[in-house]
């Protein structure tokens, strides 16, 4: 995807509301979203839901794929050329967290995505906490103008 | 050390023809009532600017100890926002401002569940708006340090105050921070960092 700011929803400009002010930001629709995945929601088989920060990257087979995607599915694997996590990929395509998990689930399955996971023991890894210390202390004291995602 | 593949996420982490690995995530929670200057906080040292996304929280009453076999939780649909710190090209930090409504009850377990630690910035003018916060760290055993968010520079209440009326124990570090300051809301989180670094510390088998 090269639209740094991520597509608009179709949904949403094609909702007449003449009278009404347009809202500042579009938050995603509570009801559509399920339809996208027939209903089903996050973590509602036995495995637990996505971790919000697991990383999502689009496999070779996805990408040579993505034509015969549709809609979201193709969204989301367009978006996941660069590995971002299942929040970023929600926030960018204005979909709800758990709709994403669901579809990155399927793609998953079907081939499309890998989805990265983290250790459960990552949180005791006194060397990763030891790594993000350092890499926080090289934070300045004041940042400049923030980027927007891409 | 690398992320390593879940047996039920992971079916395809291992595909051959993959460029780079993703980097390891690794996420800080930032809780505390409404309006207390979380998502400040979390813009002040993003280096993007904070993304927003629906997620659903369970409510739940409150008080209720054991969450996950409460009849009556519904879920709820809540605005979180978040944000990213790149350490290195293979260690993401991610930042998640815990909705932080008081009906929202406290089970945001699915953004909690694998957190290196949380901080709960406090507002002494509404302290009681955190105590669901403090409660959530300590049951779930998450470590956690209490910030002060000084709004204009002013705290209102001196620290032992603030500790006694949160009814935080000592060890449990409580300082004062500025949300909008870059600099401050970095060694605010260094501060949880500690914390996590000694719980893993008293962890590991002597």
């Amino acid at each position: 995807m090269t639209d740094t700011d991520g597509p608009e929803p179709d949904d949403v400009a094609a909702e007449p509301s003449p009278t009404e002010a347009p809202e500042p930001t579009v938050r995603a629709s509570a009801i559509r979203p399920f339809l996208l995945t027939a209903g089903r929601v996050a973590g509602g088989g036995t495995a637990p839901p996505l971790p919000v920060e697991a990383q999502v990257v689009a496999t070779s087979d996805g990408l040579s794929a993505l034509r015969a995607l549709a809609f979201e599915r193709h969204d989301i694997v367009a978006a996941c050329r660069r590995p971002q996590s299942v929040a970023e990929l929600a926030a960018q395509l204005r979909l709800h967290l758990n709709v994403v998990r669901v579809l990155a689930e399927d793609l998953c399955t079907a081939g499309h995505l890998s989805v990265h996971v983290p250790d459960a023991r990552t949180v005791q890894d006194i060397s990763v906490l030891r790594r993000v210390i350092d890499g926080l202390r090289a934070v300045p004291d004041s940042r400049g103008t923030l980027r927007d995602s891409s | 050390m690398d992320s390593a593949p879940s047996p039920t996420h992971g079916a395809h982490s291992a595909t051959a023809a993959e460029p780079a690995p993703p980097p390891l995530p690794v996420k800080l929670v930032i809780a505390g009532g409404f309006g207390v200057g979380k998502t400040t906080a979390v813009g002040a040292i993003s280096e993007i600017r904070p993304l927003t996304t629906e997620a659903a929280i369970t409510e739940v009453a409150a008080g209720v100890d054991d969450l996950t076999h409460t009849p009556g939780k519904t879920t709820t649909t809540v605005a979180m926002d978040f944000g990213v710190i790149t350490i290195d090209p293979t260690l993401k930090l991610y930042l998640f401002g815990t909705p932080g409504q008081d009906r929202f009850g406290f089970m945001w377990d699915d953004v909690v569940e694998g957190a290196l630690g949380g901080l709960v910035i406090v507002d002494t003018r509404r302290l009681d708006d955190c105590y669901a916060a403090v409660d959530y760290f300590e049951h779930k055993d998450i470590p956690f340090a209490v910030a002060v968010n000084a709004f204009d520079g002013e705290v209102q209440h001196e620290l032992d105050e603030v500790r006694w009326a949160l009814d935080v124990s000592e060890h449990i570090p409580l300082t004062v921070f500025d949300a909008r300051d870059t600099g401050s809301v970095r060694d605010a989180l260094l501060v949880v960092l500690d914390v996590a670094v000694a719980r893993a510390k008293s962890a590991e088998p002597a």
